[in-house]
């Protein structure tokens, strides 16, 4: 795909500005009813989903160039958090707002034209094989003295996946080690890449490396195969939206089972297989990521065209599966967090499909940190309202996102991720 | 045609360098604009208007009059939206500057008690209703739905809808204003005007009712309107409306004992606009409008079957299009509109439902059944009260417009121009989306009811530029009949479009001949002596000579 296959899409929006807002029939206050970081944060309506479109068009009919002032900035300035994409297909049945928005990024990339803050993170990705900073060989520090299998050399049906950010932020290094742990007493054979994991390539595909990105989707799924791996299990929901949507999308022979640890951890518990003995006496909110939610609902494969029936009315032959939220994952964590004793589970007002994102995405955190800060400053406000004494969250980029906003502002709210209080209810 | 810097750098210290951009990709973001390809002889197809020479994002009043000023002293004209959702929203020509007011956007006052709200331009209806909702209150939305700006439908559009008939027309709920003139000067109207509240729009202190609610309004000409107090009406349901329900169908479950809503139908036109009669003499109904039919009699059926069934696709019409119930149901709901009773209490509801049931009893109508199943009853309610789904009306094609509108007494539905609209749109059928009757309207548009009507509609193909052209012969054939009837021409929107944008529109030149829109002519010479609020037609270039 390039963008000139989205030139109908760039078309065919009316400026509505639902891609502004939630869905208006969920808005329940003044406060809490826009939906888009970007365009709130940046104001002007290029910064908007139907602003990118917008420009696409533009760019598309020459009226401005890659290289134009600005536009960089319009580009890149966004989380592709898809909240947009929710809103704008509560009535359309014909827009792919993300997409257009992924096109456009690869198309900057592809002519050269890329946020400067880019330079040492993609040099480092080369060298090293992680969005850190970090040195590869310090990957599998977070599972030192772990006793756990090494796919690289040994076989097991599930591969723990554990991704760049669990392992390499030292302060949620603990993380992991409890899945670790709780996969074990489980009685799950399992094991990881160690140093030799490969990073998912899922946000730089969302940064708009599209190249990089297939680079380490090959590499993943050629490693797995050769261990004989039939499940991928995964806590991190940027990973999470890479081998579940991206991969199978890109990889003719991606044939593995692909599960986030919520969902894991909810079979467990359901099973039987992981029993608490402590409470943990915790009023909690839960942040839905945006690629476990939202963005994260199963690649369906398809081919077809789009046709004209009743004169103009516009159809999909065959049925294009639609990509709106519906199936993305919601439940799983609730459930688990409300099957640990003592957790009180309230909701806040912009939650499920239309959760407001945290800001970390799609390279926001590195390229302009006082954007995603600013954001996730926003959630923590919207976590407050509701009472609750923690953020609790099935991701470590929003975990790490929420508990520098928290400390930034001073702010009393605790940040877990959800494998914490599991752990701590053991 | 860059800004000169002198003119750059006044406008930039008014409202700061975060505030102000010339970047040409933002400026495009704001000549893109819906039905521009419709307007041939600016865009020769492309959705692209005039881009504007800088935009600005005024935060205050006082900001908005920095600006004005400075926009006299220069000779510099001014364009102003509020949301950008609307066919005026681009500059109409070049060399213009654009002010976007989304910073101004906060509800600064829900008086409770005198059930009124006080708004900034930004603030869009679905908000104001959620915060008045927990006051037990609740306000107009326009027809274009719960993302269109309060202040801008009332002060600057007509921004009719559903409700009308029990919230009042936008335009008559106006109370005190606070007001930057073209000049620069500002102006508060009515109490406000006079320090004692923002409750009352008359006085004590000036009036502007007649000019700020003219005939669709200034559409940002007279300058900007930077504050309203709108009045609501009341609310029995709940602070937080629950919803249910997979996207994209969401639906709510509220209290049955004060929620009803109802599709009446009948076997004639006559037996329709008797109806109507009827309800408004009786008093009854919180929200009426012939909604569904939009997508034509012919499909909505079907279309509510999809819309309501997370499930759904718009591939799937063909086949519920021939299955018996949908053909049914198509039958049953030629002459069908949708009804919204609401009780502030239960034996309220109750009486209404009764006087229902008798005036469809005494006009041989019927209620369609699907509408009493819990799913279709928690999705109408939904769609009519917060008018969440409006952009609804581009899910057919990706564009539409009307054509062929009429507005008038109930007796209009019988005087055979649904079935001359229907002629009309058959006429053009392949080239536009055609299913019939498309005529969708309230059944009454002003407080108290006594007004109806409809706009017929047009759906095209916004990327097919063959569908786009027989949008534009669609509308101008409508005006070109409606004149022959000595009737005013019905395509409002592509109208209000050519009227902003085009280079000549013979439309126009006919309507600025007709009484009020002479009086708003001279009402802008006198209010913009220097022309520099931008605006329509009938404040065009050439003074007026009378």
């Amino acid at each position: 795909m390039a963008l000139e296959d989205f030139r109908a899409t760039a078309t065919r929006c009316a400026r509505c500005s639902y891609c502004k807002w939630i869905p208006f029939a969920h808005v329940k206050s003044w406060r809490f009813a826009k939906g888009c970081p970007s365009i709130e944060y940046n104001k002007f309506q290029s910064y908007s989903a139907s602003g990118r479109l917008c420009v696409s068009l533009a760019l598309l009919e020459d009226r401005i160039s890659c290289f134009d002032e600005g536009l960089t900035d319009i580009v890149f300035k966004c989380m592709l958090d898809g909240c947009c994409d929710v809103a704008c297909k509560v009535c359309r049945y014909d827009l792919e707002p993300v997409e257009v928005m992924r096109q456009l990024r690869f198309q900057l990339i592809d002519n050269g034209c890329f946020p400067f803050q880019d330079i040492p993170l993609i040099d480092n990705l080369r060298k090293e094989d992680n969005m850190m900073m970090a040195r590869k060989a310090d990957r599998a520090n977070w599972a030192e003295g772990l006793d756990v299998k090494d796919l690289t050399s040994e076989k097991a049906e599930v591969a723990f996946h554990v991704g760049c950010r669990f392992s390499f932020d030292e302060e949620l290094r603990e993380t992991p080690r409890t899945v670790v742990s709780l996969l074990k007493s489980a009685g799950v054979d399992f094991g990881i890449m160690g140093k030799d994991e490969n990073c998912c390539g899922g946000r730089l595909c969302d940064m708009g490396y599209r190249g990089e990105f297939l680079k380490y989707a090959e590499n993943n799924n050629d490693a797995w195969t050769t261990a004989g791996v039939k499940t991928v299990v995964t806590g991190c929901s940027d990973c999470y939206h890479a081998f579940k949507r991206l991969y199978p999308a890109e990889l003719k022979n991606f044939k593995f089972e692909v599960i986030h640890i919520t969902q894991y951890l909810d079979r467990l518990i359901q099973e039987g297989k992981i029993k608490f003995s402590k409470t943990v006496p915790l009023t909690v909110t839960y942040h839905d990521p945006c690629h476990l939610g939202r963005r994260g609902e199963p690649h369906v494969p398809w081919k077809g065209e789009q046709k004209k029936i009743r004169g103009q009315v516009l159809v999909y032959e065959p049925r294009k599966p639609r990509y709106n939220g519906a199936k993305g994952v919601y439940d799983a964590p609730r459930d688990v967090l409300k099957s640990i004793p003592g957790i009180k589970l309230v909701e806040m007002e912009r939650n499920r499909e239309y959760a407001w994102c945290c800001g970390a995405g799609a390279g926001v955190r590195e390229r302009y940190p006082e954007f995603s800060s600013w954001t996730a400053g926003e959630r923590i406000e919207e976590a407050t309202a509701t009472g609750a004494e923690a953020i609790v969250s099935a991701c470590p980029h929003c975990e790490r996102n929420f508990t520098d906003a928290v400390n930034d502002r001073g702010e009393k709210m605790k940040v877990y991720d959800i494998i914490d209080l599991v752990g701590q209810a053991i | 045609m860059a800004l000169a810097r002198e003119i750059y750098e006044a406008l930039e210290a008014v409202v700061g360098p975060d505030n102000i951009t010339e970047e040409p990709a933002t400026l495009y973001s704001y000549a893109y604009q819906w039905m521009a390809e419709l307007v041939t002889d600016v865009t020769e197809g492309s959705k692209f208007f005039d881009r504007p020479e800088a935009v600005l994002m005024p935060g205050s009043a006082e900001e908005v009059q920095a600006i004005v000023k400075a926009c006299n002293r220069f000779k510099l004209k001014f364009h102003v939206f509020s949301t950008g959702w609307g066919p005026w929203a681009a500059p109409p020509a070049e060399g213009q500057i654009l002010l976007d007011l989304r910073r101004m956007d906060k509800i600064l006052e829900i008086d409770e008690q005198n059930m009124f709200a006080v708004v900034e331009p930004y603030v869009v209806a679905g908000q104001l209703q959620a915060e008045a909702m927990k006051k037990g209150l609740n306000n107009h939305i326009s027809g274009a739905g719960a993302g269109a700006s309060v202040l801008a439908n009332a002060c600057c559009f007509q921004g009719g809808g559903p409700d009308c008939m029990y919230f009042a027309s936008p335009q008559d709920s106006i109370l005190s204003i606070e007001w930057v003139m073209p000049t620069g000067d500002i102006l508060r109207t009515g109490s406000f005007g006079s320090g004692l509240g923002w409750f009352c729009a008359e006085g004590p202190g000036p009036s502007t009712q007649g000019v700020i609610r003219g005939a669709l309004g200034g559409a940002g000409g007279w300058g900007v309107v930077t504050k309203i107090a709108i009045r609501l009406v009341n609310w029995p349901g709940p602070a937080v409306l629950p919803i249910e329900g997979t996207v994209p169908a969401y639906k709510t479950a509220l209290p049955e004992d004060l929620f009803k809503a109802a599709f009446p139908a009948f076997s004639s036109w006559q037996a329709f606009a008797d109806a109507i009669y009827r309800i408004y003499d009786s008093e009854i109904g919180y929200i009426a409008h012939r909604q569904f039919v939009m997508w034509g009699d012919e499909l909505q059926a079907a279309f509510l079957k999809i819309v309501t069934d997370p499930a759904k696709q718009l591939c799937d019409l063909p086949e519920l299009l021939e299955t018996p119930e949908i053909q049914k149901l198509t039958e049953e709901m030629r002459r069908n509109f949708q009804l919204i009773l609401v009780g502030m209490t239960p034996r309220d509801l109750e009486y209404q439902k009764k006087v229902l049931d008798e005036i469809l009893r005494v006009t041989g109508g019927w209620n369609i059944a699907l509408v009493d199943e819990p799913a279709m009853q928690r999705y109408v309610l939904l769609f009519m009260i917060k008018l969440c789904f409006k952009s609804i009306n581009f899910t057919a094609t990706g564009g539409f417009i009307d054509t062929y509108n009429s507005v008038a007494s109930p007796d209009v539905w019988a005087s055979g121009e649904i079935e001359a609209g229907k002629a009309l749109l058959k006429k053009y059928a392949g080239r536009i989306g055609d299913a019939g009757d498309q005529a969708m309207g309230p059944i009454g548009g002003q407080g108290g009811g006594g007004v109806t009507g409809w706009e017929d509609f047009v759906f095209y193909d916004p990327y097919d530029p063959d569908s786009a052209k027989a949008a534009v012969e669609i509308s101008d054939e409508g005006d070109r009949i409606k004149a022959t009837l000595g009737r005013p021409p019905g395509g409002m929107l592509l109208g209000l479009a050519r009227a902003t944008h085009a280079k000549e529109d013979i439309r126009a030149k006919k309507l600025s001949k007709s009484p009020e829109y002479r009086w708003q002519r001279r009402l802008k010479e006198m209010l913009d002596p220097n022309r520099v609020g931008s605006g329509s037609y009938f404040w065009g270039a050439e003074p007026s000579k009378e």
